[in-house]
């Protein structure tokens, strides 16, 4: 109920300052038109009802000029009305003053098929000051960040520009004193992984306790993973201690060969342990290098199924299948 | 396969039952999620009808105006939403499986719901492979629970295994004639019980129509279990029993479903197959079996056919 109530009154306010104007032409004509004939009908095209209250935007699509211009941007209004708060906002910017400055500024940062995304994910951009967001694109300028990565940052993180200079600013002090890295490497985990600079704080601290003490890497490991893997910062504490456990306790795999192949650590733990357990069956469970029959760690993760059975099995994908049923 | 051109024609023929292979340590419920989604995700995919269109009558109203036919803005999947979500399916179950157990899990979609309804009435029976462990008693009876009671299990062999599962199976076996509900003296019940094996008169009395071992490795066995009615926890208090009857303890390690009356292993779908064409041809065969064996649907007396 409450959606539709400030669909509506959003809308209307929108639309009557439109239709006060069109309405005041028409008293104007009205005078005109006095000496003509009593059969004459009045034009009352301009007069229409009030729009009815909406749970969803798409009863207003066809009247309203913004929401059409948004749709032809491919901007999916029907993920931004799920959130109605946001769409009162929207609904109250008109597309000429307000939007298309937004617009504009942001085209020189993201690519045009990729602004549809950009304001479904973020659409409370557009009611950012423009001047806001210059300053913070200032910052990132001057911090030394080349206009391709910061193209890449604003693409790949949508709520970056919503973040305050300041707040920023104390952010990427934190990483940088955290996992003690220098200019050129924290611009470069900025431009890799955008968002984990904005990130759930929390998250991220309790996710560097489980990889430093619970794993038991060193302080410079640590620092390598980040630069290479920033996504297992963002996986789930759980889940993630569940995934290292079966890789170094189960398979016997060292700190050092996951080092080597972090990626790992994301793919999800079914499947390592589906392929492990087959390898286990065939004999050819053989992870050294030093040793023959070796087989490597990403065979574990990587590619799909066929390939992981002809080049590491040399059997039929078949077996794999009815291994699988065994489990 | 069959190639499916429209998301409309998909979807009218996805109402039936299909069997698939259920994970272990993953809930029936999570398992019909990810299936519910899959189908969402694959019908949106398709090409479906074309965008509507609008009839606007535009012009002022005291001369003669324009009939206009302009696309209708309201119905495009970026405004109106994606086509098929989550609730335009339904998905029920027909047995169920425990949370740690895995295999054959026959599941309804659409009108097929109606389906399970009658297959869970007509009570299957249904075939487990039960792995077990000697040395090691736990609260819960299976692998996750605590450690209660540790003994040695050097004693056991092949032969005193087999002795006390058969000992098992005919007493199993004789308890199924007195929970048939028919008074054990009578003429009807010998006629009933000449004729072969009963199912029980009420759908919460498990009973075990055959216990065989089929792998002895001490410390781990596994045992073959065709039964009706029963649920995880009755398997693994099986396994903790046998372990009692040899001197010894055992605990459960997995269950697994291998059978589920005529709907077997070969039948059932693995996790990366859970997708709109796999499961198309999954719902294709098993009409087909239903079609064959009526009696699965409704069973027209308390004997076992399957």
């Amino acid at each position: 109920m409450n959606l539709c109530c400030t669909l509506k009154r959003c809308f209307l306010n929108n639309v009557k300052s439109i239709r006060g104007v069109s309405n005041s032409m028409n008293f104007f004509e009205k005078g005109k038109q006095v000496d003509k004939t009593l059969h004459s009908l009045e034009d009352v095209s301009e007069i229409e009802p009030y729009f009815p209250e909406s749970f969803n935007l798409a009863a207003y699509v066809n009247s309203s000029q913004t929401l059409q211009n948004l749709l032809h941007l491919n901007v999916n209004l029907s993920k931004i009305e799920k959130r109605p708060h946001i769409a009162s906002k929207i609904l109250k910017l008109d597309f000429n003053n307000d939007m298309k400055n937004h617009i504009l500024f942001i085209k020189d940062y993201v690519d045009e098929e990729n602004i549809g995304q950009f304001i479904t994910k973020n659409p409370l951009i557009l009611c950012e000051p423009v001047e806001d967001l210059q300053v913070r694109i200032n910052y990132l300028k001057s911090k030394h960040f080349s206009a391709d990565q910061i193209k890449q940052i604003v693409n790949r993180n949508p709520f970056w520009l919503m973040f305050s200079t300041l707040r920023i600013d104390k952010r990427l002090g934190y990483f940088q004193q955290k996992f003690t890295l220098e200019g050129k490497e924290i611009r470069q985990l900025a431009t890799n992984q955008p968002k984990i600079i904005t990130y759930n704080l929390h998250h991220i601290n309790t996710n560097s306790f489980v990889i430093k003490e619970e794993m038991g890497f060193t302080d410079i490991e640590v620092k390598y993973l980040i630069l290479r893997t920033p996504k297992i910062w963002m996986i789930n504490q759980k889940s993630l201690l569940d995934r290292f456990n079966y890789i170094h306790n189960v398979i016997k795999i060292e700190h050092s060969i996951i080092l080597h192949h972090p990626n790992v650590l994301l793919c999800r733990s079914f499947r390592i342990k589906q392929r492990h357990l087959f390898l286990i069956s065939l004999g050819r469970a053989q992870y050294d290098p030093n040793k023959e029959n070796y087989v490597p760690i990403t065979s574990l993760y990587e590619g799909s199924d066929v390939e992981f059975c002809r080049n590491h099995c040399k059997c039929h994908i078949d077996d794999f299948n009815l291994f699988l049923k065994t489990l | 396969m069959v190639q499916i051109r429209n998301a409309a024609v998909a979807y009218k023929s996805l109402n039936g039952l299909i069997c698939v292979y259920k994970p272990s340590c993953v809930s029936v419920q999570h398992v019909q999620h990810i299936i519910v989604t899959n189908l969402c995700r694959d019908l949106n995919a398709l090409p479906d009808r074309p965008l509507e269109k609008r009839v606007e009558i535009v012009g002022a109203t005291n001369a003669p105006m324009q009939v206009k036919l302009v696309p209708n803005y309201a119905d495009d999947p970026l405004v109106a939403g994606p086509r098929y979500i989550h609730t335009d399916f339904r998905c029920s179950w027909a047995t169920h499986l425990g949370l740690f157990s895995s295999g054959v899990l026959l599941l309804g979609i659409n009108d097929g719901t109606k389906l399970t309804y009658l297959l869970n009435t007509g009570r299957p029976t249904r075939a487990f492979k039960v792995h077990g462990q000697l040395g090691k008693a736990t609260d819960t009876y299976f692998w996750n629970g605590r450690t209660m009671e540790r003994a040695t299990f050097g004693h056991v062999t092949r032969a005193k295994m087999d002795k006390v599962v058969a000992h098992i199976q005919a007493a199993h076996q004789k308890t199924m004639y007195e929970l048939s509900g028919l008074h054990m003296d009578s003429q009807t019940t010998y006629d009933l019980a000449s004729e072969g094996l009963l199912r029980p008169a009420n759908s919460k009395l498990p009973v075990i129509y055959g216990i065989k071992c089929v792998h002895f490795d001490p410390p781990n066995f596994t045992l073959e279990i065709q039964s009706v009615n029963e649920y995880d926890k009755y398997l693994w208090t099986l396994v903790h029993d046998l372990g009692v009857q040899l001197k010894t303890v055992a605990h459960c390690t997995g269950v697994q479903c291998i059978r589920q009356g005529k709907f077997d292993l070969r039948l059932a779908l693995l996790r990366k197959h859970w997708q709109m064409e796999h499961l198309l041809n999954n719902m294709d065969e098993c009409r087909q079996i239903l079609e064959e064996n009526e009696h699965l649907l409704k069973p027209k007396s308390a004997q076992l056919s399957v």
